[in-house]
């Protein structure tokens, strides 16, 4: 009898957590939904511009997302070009190249770089360009680069980590072909494990660039501003979509601005969104295009 | 003769304001053909007459990049001394080791106040100086110790860096104490969107913010509006300050002087500031 | 030619893996470098020990310390039954389909941005609170509180599920050849074997909670005084490195925020090192 009343208790709260789980996280969606979804159209995003002109760069964009798209767009671009080739590089050394001792060594360094809180991350940022601009260049200011380096470093353990564990997944068999038919080291990663591991380095990299969009305290610290823009060259500064929804969260002062930060929280939530189904697919997707050459 | 005279005065008014058509255009005139970037940090207050100017020059002129971005008086005047911004506003003087440490020049464009805020509902709209003085550190934390609703007062304050809140804390609460617990925000906007949310809240804004979202307290009987900053019956009283490290050259130059021009008086009084002559 | 190639190729690879790891290391060391003008001054203990009054000379961030640890704590209060509950349901409890379908949406919320959450928290959350509680302005330790449970609940929810999935089957065929249900699997076989697991998942979720920025800096209140109660406004270290950064370079305000930052880097550290070697250990044994 009791061991009835136990079961009917774990199964009741186990229901219970789970719709309390699904109905807050819907709640938050619905409730920006509902309030942002009269801000979205093309003013949302271009203010009182032309759609072509803004996109074409010919007119400047003001109250509008637009720089804001485009700071993100910039920013998760150079991230994740700074960070692709040392990440996967990295987690080919350590599967492919790497001795016990470093092995382990560089597992903990890794293992403690993504525990690292990203407002640490900023500030390192911070204090580099800092450091940077008292003791070499007074040029080096907080800027879409700095911000661009300190977003990579945040990402780093990610890539690094799928591209291990993808490389690392790799049937033994499959490995040593090649080497077999006399291939060298560099050709066998290059050519045969490489092409097999794409999928899981890929869902890596689309990991990495959902939270290089959806980063705010890194970017906060290193060089997004409220005003600025499209930004003109890598030195400087930018506007980025969370830093905007943060901005307006605290400092909205007409209903229509705070509108726009629905609608600004919208567009985030779908471009997250997107890339979650991207990872999706180029998961199932890639090991077709890459397996069957024809 | 009144008939004429009425003409006259209609004739030359026309006259002026079609005169004075090229000289509105003419302040803009002066960024023609430039190209370059100017970076601008600090004050909060200063943000809406900044974004404007830099949107009315940028539209008229591709070639010119302008970043505004917040974060206290402190920040800008830090900033501007340390070469990282162009133009650092202030909503405070800065102090003479700051002067003299980043050699900063200052160019006061506006008169503004500071006054104390709380939400349209609150019944409570009117106190003394040192009842201010007491809600501030704590010591009254009732509403209905004021007149009110029986509900905790909650306290906004600014960070650290605000000139706003230095303002505040020297010439209102006159250097009393901020109680700890009161919460903290980051600009002008920010305490405005607080204070406009919060039934029980109070705190305190530059008076060229103050709109229907929050309601201004009237302190010792003079209520804070931009009429009475300027005729010095409100006591709680700044400058605008906008600081350049150094005499200021090129574009930076132009964008200052612009502020002093009569288009960018206008801009600076549609904000709900006074204009320094 | 060739050999070249290889040489090159490998020695990239060396450099970047270097490098990689160095930028753990520099963080650590910058951290400790910029704050040493507060570290000199007031001596590192003496700081971590005092309260935060600029105006009266201190520079301590313990009201900091203690805002994080409660906030951190009450979220895993909540988030861990949250989370129980809902890898008992997708392991167990629910029917095949119906669990598929939960898992999928709970990996969809693990990639909502976390400002999203601070900023429906700051419009629907924080005046809920004030009228439902009747004091203080509704920005307070519980409601960031709430909003980070619901922030690192699906995390740890799929962290659990992935123990749970991890035990040996066998041990699973022995429950149901000697007549478990599936509830009695669950708490006999499946919890007592998969408690590494469980423990690592709460330990990262903690680590998840101290270090997050924007809704302890959105729905917290930012208020510099020692929290009594979870119905306080109060400043994590996390939020007082945002709010404060901007001060001035030769400030003793700014080199106390690397104080914070080197405590959230120490506290993190101390949490993945736990996971790698207790995680490791018990694996080992079990």
């Amino acid at each position: 009898m009791r061991q009835r009343g136990i079961e009917i208790v774990v199964t009741l709260f186990a229901w219970l957590s789970g719709l309390l789980l699904l109905c807050s996280i819907l709640a938050v969606l619905v409730y920006l939904i509902v309030k942002g979804y009269s801000a979205l159209n093309l003013t949302l995003i271009f203010g009182e511009a032309d759609p072509w002109q803004a996109i074409l760069l010919r007119e400047r964009v003001f109250d509008g997302l637009f720089p804001a798209i485009v700071g993100t767009l910039a920013l998760v671009t150079l991230s994740i070009i700074w960070a692709i080739p040392v990440g996967v590089a990295t987690g080919i050394y350590l599967s492919e190249y790497a001795g016990c001792f470093s092995r382990k060594a560089l597992n903990l360094c890794f293992d403690v770089l993504s525990g690292v809180p990203s407002i640490v991350v900023g500030l390192f940022g911070f204090a580099f360009t800092v450091f940077l601009h008292k003791h070499y260049s007074s040029q080096i200011k907080p800027c879409l680069l700095i911000s661009s380096i300190a977003l990579s470093t945040l990402v780093l353990p990610y890539i690094i980590r799928t591209t291990q564990a993808a490389l690392e997944g790799i049937p033994r068999d499959i490995r040593l072909t090649a080497l077999a038919l006399g291939a060298t080291r560099f050709q066998n990663i290059v050519l045969v494990l490489i092409p097999r591991s794409l999928q899981g380095i890929m869902s890596g990299v689309i990991l990495s660039i959902g939270r290089c969009a959806e980063d705010t305290a890194v970017i906060m610290l290193t060089g997004a501003v409220a005003s600025a823009g499209i930004p003109a060259g890598l030195t400087s500064q930018y506007e980025a979509l969370p830093f905007f929804i943060y901005y307006i969260s605290s400092q909205y002062t007409t209903p229509e601005e705070l509108g726009m930060g629905y609608g600004a929280a919208i567009i985030l939530l779908i471009i997250c969104a997107l890339l979650f189904a991207l990872a999706f697919v180029a998961r199932k997707g890639l090991s077709h295009a890459t397996l069957y050459r024809p | 003769m009144k008939k004429t005279f009425v003409m006259k005065m209609a004739v030359s008014l026309i006259a002026m304001s079609i005169s004075a058509l090229p000289v509105f255009a003419a302040d803009i005139d002066a960024f023609r053909g430039e190209k370059g970037e100017i970076k601008i940090s600090g004050g909060t207050a200063h943000i809406p007459v900044m974004k404007e100017a830099a949107q009315r020059i940028m539209s008229k002129n591709p070639g010119i990049q302008i970043s505004i971005a917040g974060g206290g008086s402190g920040v800008g005047i830090k900033q501007v001394g340390e070469g990282l911004v162009n133009i650092g506003n202030s909503g405070r003087k800065p102090t003479d080791s700051e002067i003299s440490r980043y050699s900063l020049k200052m160019y006061q464009w506006a008169v503004d106040g500071v006054a104390p805020v709380v939400n349209p509902r609150n019944k409570v709209k009117q106190l003394s100086k040192a009842q201010l003085a007491e809600i501030f550190a704590g010591k009254v934390n009732n509403w209905k110790q004021l007149g009110g609703v029986d509900r905790k007062i909650n306290l906004y304050t600014r960070d650290e860096a605000s000139g706003t809140r230095e303002v505040f804390w020297e010439q209102g609460l006159s250097k009393g104490r901020i109680a700890p617990s009161a919460n903290v925000v980051i600009s002008n906007g920010a305490m405005k969107s607080a204070v406009s949310q919060d039934p029980y809240a109070i705190g305190y804004v530059s008076v060229g913010h103050i709109d229907r979202t929050v309601a201004a307290v009237t302190l010792d009987g003079v209520t804070p509006t931009i009429r009475t900053v300027q005729d010095g019956s409100y006591p709680i009283a700044r400058g605008l300050y906008s600081n350049t490290k150094g005499a200021p050259a090129g574009l930076t130059r132009k964008f200052i002087d612009y502020l002093y021009t009569p288009s960018g008086k206008a801009i600076i009084k549609k904000h709900g500031f006074i204009p320094v002559r | 030619m060739r050999a070249l190639w290889e040489l090159l190729a490998e020695r990239f690879a060396l450099l970047s893996a270097i490098a990689s790891a160095s930028i753990t290391l520099l963080i650590l060391l910058f951290m400790a470098y910029m704050g040493l003008p507060a570290i000199k001054n007031a001596g590192f203990f003496q700081l971590l020990l005092s309260p935060w009054y600029p105006y009266a000379g201190m520079y301590g961030v313990l009201p900091m310390i203690v805002t994080t640890i409660r906030l951190s704590l009450l979220c895993l209060a909540f988030a861990i039954p949250l989370s129980l509950g809902c890898s008992f349901l997708i392991t167990t409890i629910a029917p095949r389909t119906v669990a598929k379908s939960l898992r999928r949406m709970i990996e969809l919320m693990t990639g909502i941005p976390t400002v999203i959450y601070g900023f429906v928290g700051i419009f629907l959350l924080v005046p809920l609170l004030r009228e439902m509680l009747e004091s203080g302005s509704g920005m307070c330790i519980l409601a960031a509180a709430m909003m980070l449970a619901v922030m690192i609940s699906p995390t740890m929810t799929l962290f659990f599920c992935d123990s749970f999935d991890r035990i040996p089957r066998s041990y699973l065929n022995a429950a149901d050849a000697l007549g478990a249900s599936p509830i009695q699997k669950l708490f006999y076989v499946t919890l007592p074997s998969a408690r590494a697991g469980m423990l690592n998942g709460v330990v990262l979720g903690l680590g998840r909670a101290v270090g997050d920025t924007l809704i302890a800096l959105m729905l917290a209140g930012n208020s510099i005084d020692m929290p009594e109660s979870m119905l306080d406004s109060a400043r994590t270290l996390t939020a007082h490195i945002a709010l404060v950064f901007a001060a001035d370079y030769e400030s003793p305000e700014f080199s106390s925020i690397f104080t914070c930052g080197l405590v959230l880097y120490v506290f993190t550290t101390m949490t993945t090192l736990f996971v790698r070697y207790y995680g490791r250990g018990e694996a080992g044994r079990a």
